[in-house]
């Protein structure tokens, strides 16, 4: 039997029938096309899920949509403002960091909270940041540079 | 990876709608907090015949207060939330200081305190060292409340003393004494793993260097649940802090561990590093008073 | 704009703002109109005989539109290989797609197509099937053994393969030794861990004409392998190229069950089918092959190798597919080539058992040699007292060498000195203390691990494809579309073919555009493999610029009133050589070619006069490359190890790598530190580990198997690429991407050995392993 939830992503209200079981993976692949949020494993454990959920990085495979009622979801979708990318997207582009990508976006979300929480990070705390998303093709160098570079245009930014 | 019974997703605002919930559905009724651990056992297909998921953010469990005896967290409170706690940095609380800079964040955003403590989960951290800091977690039934020791909610692997219309409404942490310091380490394979194994210590130093008051805390597949080793205990407490007091005490765990052998590693090597982190433990509680 | 601005430059990704923003182009993403969802239904059992399947109850079940058992599909053998035509002497044809006869835990036995996955997955449990339990034998030496069950009728011993070569006199050899070492090593299965799931939609047209798309690494093997399976034309059958997929690494090298079986169910049932595995099916579906090496080598005391014997037990698992293909390759180039010597011999078996099948992974065999070959030298070198980096010298080939897998080609570029002297410097080679010297419980350890030969492709394999072709377009924008077969994997291929082609044309890259393509419209292409894009492709791509500049030139001379010889194109635009006044833009003179007999010259149109080709400008290639030449690569690691735990870290990685040209630093850097990852979790943590007794699968998923996350890496990877300009490569390229991953084991296991005075013959090298080693468990 479907229940009607009422769904808060980017900034739009979406009112949709679900399974009482779906998770929010699944409702924003299959019922709202946006297919940013990815599927990588079943586990909760590879990252490529990972978006937010009141500005918190969260997987989006273990949280049930019926669960994400009232709470404010941010895909990659809702990333950037008129047009222009997020200073996190330029940098995953920039700085060499995205091949096969799969797992580009969860990284993003995971960056961008720690961006906006840390807005000035070491090497350490970056990685410790994405150390709940994994990556099969770059080895993460270019993705802690990627963040690196975000933080320090962020940096540029306040202070000019 | 569905529920295929699964009829209702319940989010009930008071503990009498759980209660009308719990008396529609009985054992096909399960509680969902931060959902990791339901999650997990649904993936690995330990969850038939669930009729009804129960989940219990809206009943207000989220504060945090802190009094004059301790501080009381309530069930739905998140880790990362826990980093908001006022006394995180000081020594006393070194061991979940510890315990929390090991989730990844999306795990700190989605793990609840009264979830990871019913899930009676050995391999889980932030459980460890509530129980070195003696935490008591109050159990809210159908219409009456009562309190127990974290030790007493284990039952076994995966399986805690809560009855079927029983939920972890809040956790109390007793102020700590001065001169206490703790300290927790994990051995995971990667960043993202569940601890192989994992020890918390808790040590009171008295005049003259005396501990007293210790905790010594095994997780991990050291048993089937977190376990304090009354042995470890003993051995520290009224004596002197010194390297070999604390090699002593980590020796003296075999009288209280039962270690899993896995596809992961041995029981023989899982004792060996409890030992080695028995001793580290203390060590950096130690160190921490400096 | 020259090429010298083009290549050997960090040119931004094409593919990279898709990705960042969501990414649109994965196969997994692709959904048609009533579209159904598949799911298959596996064995619980490693060996068994189906003696009975009712689907009756599953088929009521209302949403369930198809099932097919054995008793539904073609019973053809087949082998799913891409690389190699299916009727190639090299592979094994001993699958079907469903059997009555289980040779390992997780076969497909049947598969369902439902109006929804949830139905789909309901209605599996619904099936019925009687199984008659068999022996079964997960150790590829036993099942070599009089008595153990044989899986294949035609594999006595279950040996699949036993492929031997000999060179010289290995006796002889061996008695010129003063000294001899003998070493058994053992690897295990790995798997390579592509971020996005095996997936495919499959329709089939009411004219029985398939469309497929699927998460692969080759749309022409696709086509021929469904073709041979379902024994229909392969015309009736178009392969659509993804824009790219979600990582591949060689897991993604063969045509899967889910292609076979949702295409006869989408036939069947005249609706597009969907499959989607899950991560516990791909944990499953492929592998790193488990190689066992006994090899024997005999030196002078001056380090000189006098001859090499070696015998490799490959577990290929319940079939053969890639395991006849990875035992050759092994032998070649993990075991045998390494190094100059006359005097070797080895022989090698693929060997059925009850486990997963084996598939390919970045080394395909040469990793397992490797680790086996390199580990050994380290040995000898500390037991002889010789420097690790002279003891290779001393036996390397040198530039100018016949190339040991086919004498007519020569090492025409070679820099494997080179890249050990270069990385021994950077990591600060000449500190190296002796081995266990450190103080203190953490003690650290340098180590190298290097390959002297590899290949850039797969000539030199008679039944080994390798050609490659590709379409350039010119338009109107002066912009360029380049249609090619290449899959990217999400290595490079669409960056490196975009640099390749702007290079050649003389346009920027940013004007060269990746077009649709699928097996009806481009060229047949090689799989993306074996090293093989950048060197194969790249030559493909650059030759079909080439072709459409040559006519660009003939158009352009028609119009400037000019030979095309003197014609030249810079910066998007033709001139005379020496004469850039005269430049006129390659859109306009497209716009030319194109249209009606009329110019736009930018104050409106008017008449022109007609030159004397006239038509789109199509550039095109189907070529194969002249050769196969060897990179050459050492890389230097840094370990601290815990004597307390065991556990090992690594904290410093020097590499170097001869690659003839680097066409784009930061994306060849890229490759090197994802292969890096590769090669640490081979060496330290990854492992599928299986039931003694059952054959299930115990590590399928990422919290049982663990490879490294940004935490476990080391903090400093320093890539140093040796430019050695290979003549036959396109701009002086040859490859890169595999030998990142093959070296790691060995340089580590070197690494832990300068640390603590323990050498490791078996990975992973776990921290239990360690302590064990260390005397304190």
């Amino acid at each position: 039997m479907k229940q009607l939830v009422t769904l808060n992503i980017n900034g739009e209200q979406h009112e949709i029938a679900i399974s009482p079981d779906a998770t929010l993976l699944t409702v924003l692949r299959e019922d709202l096309g946006l297919l940013g949020t990815k599927r990588g494993c079943d586990t909760s454990a590879c990252g490529s899920c990972t978006i937010h959920i009141d500005d918190k990085a969260v997987y989006a495979c273990v949280v049930y949509a019926m669960s994400a009622q009232g709470s404010e979801i941010t895909t990659i979708e809702g990333l950037g403002e008129n047009g222009k990318l997020d200073p996190l997207q330029d940098a995953f582009i920039e700085a060499g960091a995205v091949q096969c990508g799969y797992c580009t976006c969860g990284m993003i979300m995971s960056a961008k909270q720690l961006l906006n929480e840390e807005p000035d990070p070491d090497e350490e705390q970056i990685r410790h940041a994405i150390a709940g998303n994994l990556c099969r093709c770059t080895g993460y160098t270019k993705i802690v540079d990627a963040i690196k570079m975000a933080a320090d245009s962020g940096q540029k930014g306040q202070s000019s | 990876m569905a529920l295929p019974e699964l009829k209702e997703f319940c989010m009930p605002a008071t503990p009498d709608e759980v209660a009308s919930l719990l008396e529609k559905y009985g054992d096909a009724a399960l509680f969902v907090a931060g959902g990791t651990f339901v999650h997990g056992l649904e993936a690995r297909g330990f969850l038939p015949g669930v009729e009804a998921l129960i989940d219990l953010r809206k009943l207000g469990l989220d504060k945090i207060e802190k009094g004059r005896k301790g501080v009381t967290v309530g069930a739905s409170v998140k880790f990362a939330a826990l980093e908001g706690l006022p006394d995180l940095d000081a020594p006393a609380y070194g061991a979940l200081h510890d315990a929390l800079s090991y989730p990844p964040a999306q795990i700190m955003n989605l793990a609840t305190i009264g979830g990871c403590i019913a899930a009676s989960c050995p391999f889980y951290d932030v459980p460890a060292a509530f129980l070195a800091l003696d935490g008591v977690v109050t159990v809210q039934g159908k219409n009456s409340s009562r309190e127990l020791s974290i030790g007493d909610v284990y039952a076994g692997l995966f399986e805690n003393s809560l009855e079927a219309d029983e939920y972890i409404s809040s956790l109390f942490l007793p102020k700590q004494d001065s001169g206490t310091s703790s300290a927790y380490i994990k051995l995971e394979t990667n960043a993202n793993d569940l601890a192989l194994v994992g020890v918390a210590a808790r040590i009171t130093m008295g005049r003259k260097n005396k501990i007293s008051d210790a905790r010594i805390v095994l997780g991990g597949g050291l048993n089937d649940t977190h376990k304090r080793s009354a042995a470890a205990e003993a051995v520290l407490n009224g004596q002197q802090a010194s390297d070999t007091l604390f090699q002593q005490a980590a020796d003296a765990i075999d009288a209280d561990i039962s270690p899993i052998s896995d596809h992961r590693c041995s029981a023989e090597y899982r004792g060996a590093i409890g030992k080695v982190y028995v001793r580290r433990t203390l060590q950096q509680a130690l160190q921490r008073l400096d | 704009m020259s090429a010298a601005d083009i290549i050997g430059k960090s040119v931004l990704r094409p593919d990279a703002h898709d990705k960042v923003t969501g990414g649109r182009g994965y196969p997994v993403n692709v959904r048609l109109p009533g579209m159904l969802h598949g799911k298959i239904l596996r064995s619980p059992y490693a060996h068994a005989r189906i003696t009975g399947i009712d689907t009756s109850e599953a088929e009521k079940l209302p949403g369930v539109k198809g099932i097919l058992t054995h008793k539904d599909v073609p019973q053809k053998r087949f082998s799913p290989v891409f690389f190699c035509p299916t009727g190639a002497k090299s592979l094994v044809r001993d699958l079907v797609v469903l059997s009555d006869r289980v040779r390992y835990a997780g076969q497909p036995v049947a598969a369902i197509a439902a109006t929804t996955e949830a139905i789909a997955e309901k209605a599996l449990e619904l099936i019925d099937v009687d199984y008659e339990e068999l022996p079964a034998v997960f150790d590829p030496e036993e099942a070599m053994k009089d008595g153990a069950p044989q899986l294949h009728e035609d594999a006595p011993d279950n040996v699949a393969k036993n492929p031997a070569f000999e060179f010289g006199d290995v006796e002889k050899g061996f008695a010129e030794a003063d000294h001899i070492f003998e070493g058994v090593y053992q690897t295990q299965r790995v798997h390579t861990c592509y971020m996005e799931p095996r997936v495919c939609v499959v329709d089939c047209d009411k004219q029985g004409h398939f469309t497929l798309h699927s998460s692969m690494q080759h749309i022409f093997g696709l086509r021929e392998k469904l073709a041979y399976a379902l024994d229909i034309a392969e015309s009736r059958i178009t392969v659509v190229k993804p824009p790219y997929i979600g990582g591949g690494f060689g897991g993604k090298l063969d045509i899967g069950y889910i292609e076979i079986l949702s295409a006869i169910l989408s036939e069947k049932i005249g609706r597009p089918v969907r499959m989607e595995q899950t991560r516990y099916e791909d944990f499953i579906t492929t592998a790193r092959h488990a190689i066992k090496v006994y090899l024997k080598t005999g030196v002078k005391k001056d380090g000189t190798i006098t001859a090499r014997a070696a015998r490799s037990i490959l577990d290929t698992g319940a079939h053969a597919t890639h395991g006849a293909e990875v035992i050759v390759v092994h032998g070649l180039f993990g075991v045998t080539f390494p190094y100059k010597c006359e005097n070797k011999k080895w022989e090698g078996f693929t060997v059925y058992t009850n486990n997963m099948i084996g598939g390919g992974y970045r080394g395909y065999g040469c990793p397992q040699g490797c680790f086996a070959v390199e580990s050994q030298i380290d040995e000898i070198c500390e037991e002889l007292d010789l420097d690790p980096i002279e003891f290779r010298k001393k036996n390397s080939y040198q530039k100018g060498d016949p190339h040991p897998f086919n004498p007519a080609w020569s090492l025409n570029s070679y820099g494997y000195e080179e890249a050990m002297d270069k990385g021994a410097e950077r990591i600060g080679w000449s500190n190296r203390k002796p081995a266990g010297s450190g103080e203190g419980t953490r003690k650290r350890g340098i180590g190298i691990g290097t390959q002297g030969i590899w290949v850039s492709g797969c000539m030199g394999f008679p039944d080994i494809y390798e050609h490659t072709g590709a379409i350039v377009k010119l338009n109107v924008d002066g912009t360029a579309d380049l249609a090619s077969g290449t899959v990217d994997l999400g290595s490079g291929q669409i960056t490196m073919q975009t640099q390749v082609a702007a290079a050649e044309l003389g346009i920027a890259p940013e004007n060269v555009r990746l077009s649709y393509a699928d097996t009806d419209t481009v060229p047949f292409d090689a799989p993306t493999h074996a090293s093989r894009a950048t060197y194969s492709s790249g030559l493909a791509v650059k030759a079909a610029a080439a072709d459409a500049k040559r006519k660009l030139l003939e158009i352009a001379g028609d119009i400037m009133e000019a030979s095309p010889d003197d014609l030249e194109v810079v910066d998007g635009e033709v001139r005379i050589k020496g004469s850039p006044d005269s430049a006129m833009p390659v859109g306009q003179i497209v716009q030319v070619a194109e249209s009606p007999f009329i110019v736009d010259t930018g104050e409106g149109y008017e008449p022109s006069s007609p030159p004397q080709h006239k038509g789109t400008i199509i550039g095109t290639s189907s070529l194969a490359p002249p050769e196969n030449p060897t990179p050459a690569t050492a890389l230097f690691v840094e370990v601290e190890v815990d004597t307390e735990t065991g556990e090992v870290k690594v904290l410093r990685c020097v590499y170097a790598h001869d690659l003839g040209k680097v066409i784009n630093p930061n994306a060849a850097e890229g490759q090197v530190e994802g292969g890096i990852q590769q090669g640490i979790g081979y060496a330290l943590m990854e492992n599928l580990v299986f039931d003694e007794d059952t054959g299930a699968c115990l590590s399928s998923d990422f919290l049982d198997y663990k490879m490294p996350t940004a935490v476990e890496m080391p903090r400093e990877i320093e890539s140093i690429f040796i430019e050695t300009n290979e003549p036959s490569g396109p701009f002086g390229a040859k490859s890169l991407s595999e030998q990142c991953v093959t070296v790691p084991a060995a340089a580590i296991g070197a690494a832990v050995y300068n640390a603590i005075g323990v050498r490791f013959k078996e990975l992973p090298i776990t921290p239990e392993k360690v302590l064990r080693a260390l005397g304190k468990l």
